[in-house]
């Protein structure tokens, strides 16, 4: 009996496997094919939805932001099919790599990553800040001796704090170095009091303070730096494409009208400047 | 956005969520009791390798497993994973939640003692005959409260697609409240799984109800 009861079931599982294979589509498609990025190439934009103002979820529940409205725009401009995969931004570099995404294009920091993919032009500049509580007493790097300071995993920020040639000898005078998921979770905790301080990009802290005036930057930086789209690094082909679409948009006025529904990074876009 | 908005886009992602929940239990089950049977096989090589399976799944967090199961292709064979992240999520909840149940089955039908098993040989049942007429229907009956336990755990479970950024509820939660700057989303997500395993309670005691055979 034991038998028949095995064959049963693993019956069922088989069929149970094969519906779950079916139902999803052939995964795997061709990564080491020649592709072609002609009309009706499905661009895979890969981005953190926890990024605002550039990839976030916007008040009518889609995905929205300056990164996600530009890559929709090259894909009109080629007329490519658009399709965004949302990933965790500590898991970016294996969802690019192992092909589910095309591109990381997500207030992406170039400086420090030169070599490790294939960068579009830079298109926004920022600065590394350092973000506190108005009332906090901290009005300089050196009073951060002692504090607790907080930051997003897998961030440049991070590196930069971690990095030796960096500001890693500032990092070491912290009290601690708090190492969160997300900014939306630092920032909370800064407002609580659980830490003193974020180090944060400059145009995500001007976001931060357009919704919370007991915000505050200091005024020196921690570093400057510039933003980009990451491809892969044989993706040479596709890459030089969406900087040809920038290019193109940047003088045709549609980055600017982007640019201008988000007043706060607005300064910021470099792109046809 | 409007708190109506926010809990459309959010409805997106219980679907989601059910979907998983649904396939798991559809998957594991059946699977947990062809690994339960395997481990009692008589081939100690099968029996060795059902319990170092075993041993994985429950030894291993299911975050870690379900990244495993997502880059792995990626990783040992260089394949190309673009439409893998819902298969690989589902594979990871049923082969880990098989486990479970396994170990549960197997409680169950060890806890029938032997002496029932001579006697339905005297009476002339066959083997599988005993198994589905007289072992399996006081089986049910003895692990029905386990299975309760591990369903509204899998109800929860299903938030640690998260990790592969799947957009189910708790995804979904995670990224409206950084966007918003709100904590509601997560509010909204709790009341969610508080429901789902309300009905799953509800559910599991009517079935357990109507197994109130033998009394």
């Amino acid at each position: 009996m034991k038998k028949r009861i095995t064959v049963l079931a693993l019956a069922f599982a088989m069929v149970f496997t094969m519906i779950v294979a079916t139902s999803c589509g052939g995964g795997g498609d061709d990564s080491t094919a020649a592709k072609d990025y002609g009309e009706g190439y499905e661009f895979k934009q890969g981005f953190d939805l926890d990024y605002r103002p550039y990839s976030y979820v916007d008040d009518n529940g889609e995905n929205g932001g300056f990164d996600v409205e530009m890559a929709q725009a090259v894909c009109d401009y080629y007329g490519w099919k658009y399709t965004a995969v949302p990933f965790n931004w500590d898991n970016k570099d294996a969802e690019l790599n192992a092909g589910s995404c095309d591109c990381i294009w997500s207030g992406f920091t170039i400086n420090g990553r030169e070599d490790d993919y294939c960068w579009s032009k830079p298109y926004s500049d920022n600065t590394q800040k350092i973000m506190v509580k108005k009332d906090s007493g901290i009005a300089a790097l050196a009073d951060l001796a002692g504090k607790k300071v907080g930051v997003q995993t897998a961030t440049s920020a991070y590196d930069l704090l971690n990095d030796e040639e960096g500001q890693k000898e500032l990092a070491d005078t912290f009290a601690s170095l708090e190492v969160f998921d997300t900014y939306t979770i630092a920032i909370t905790d800064l407002k609580a009091g659980a830490i003193d301080a974020v180090a944060v990009d400059a145009t995500r802290a001007a976001e931060a303070m357009a919704a919370d005036d007991s915000l505050v930057c200091l005024d020196e930086n921690l570093g400057s730096e510039q933003y980009g789209i990451g491809f892969r690094k044989d993706d040479t082909e596709l890459c030089e494409k969406v900087n040809e679409a920038l290019d193109a948009l940047a003088a045709d006025g549609t980055v600017a009208k982007i640019a201008a529904k988000y007043p706060e990074i607005e300064e910021y876009i470099t792109l046809g400047k | 956005m409007t708190f109506t908005t926010m809990l459309s886009t959010m409805s997106a992602g219980m679907w989601k969520t059910f979907l998983i929940f649904a396939l798991t239990l559809i998957g594991s089950l059946p699977l947990g009791m062809v690994v339960a049977l395997l481990k009692k096989s008589r081939f100690a090589i099968v029996r060795g390798i059902i319990s170092v399976y075993i041993s994985i799944m429950r030894g291993t967090p299911l975050m870690l497993q379900l990244v495993a199961w997502y880059f792995g292709p990626y990783f040992l064979f260089g394949w190309n994973i673009g439409n893998w992240r819902f298969p690989a999520i589902i594979v990871g909840f049923v082969l880990n939640y098989a486990a479970y149940f396994a170990e549960i089955y197997r409680g169950g039908i060890e806890s029938i003692p032997v002496g029932q098993y001579e006697a339905a040989e005297v009476l002339g049942y066959t083997k599988f005959q005993t198994f589905m007429r007289i072992i399996l229907p006081q089986v049910i009956k003895v692990i029905m409260p386990s299975i309760t336990n591990e369903v509204i755990t899998l109800v929860k479970d299903t938030s640690l697609a998260f990790t592969l950024a799947y957009q189910e509820v708790f995804s979904l939660a995670k990224q409206i409240s950084a966007s918003q700057t709100s904590f509601m989303p997560f509010l909204i997500a709790g009341v969610f799984y508080f429901v789902a395993n309300y009905v799953v309670e509800v559910v599991m005691a009517k079935i357990e109800k109507s197994m109130d055979y033998y009394k």
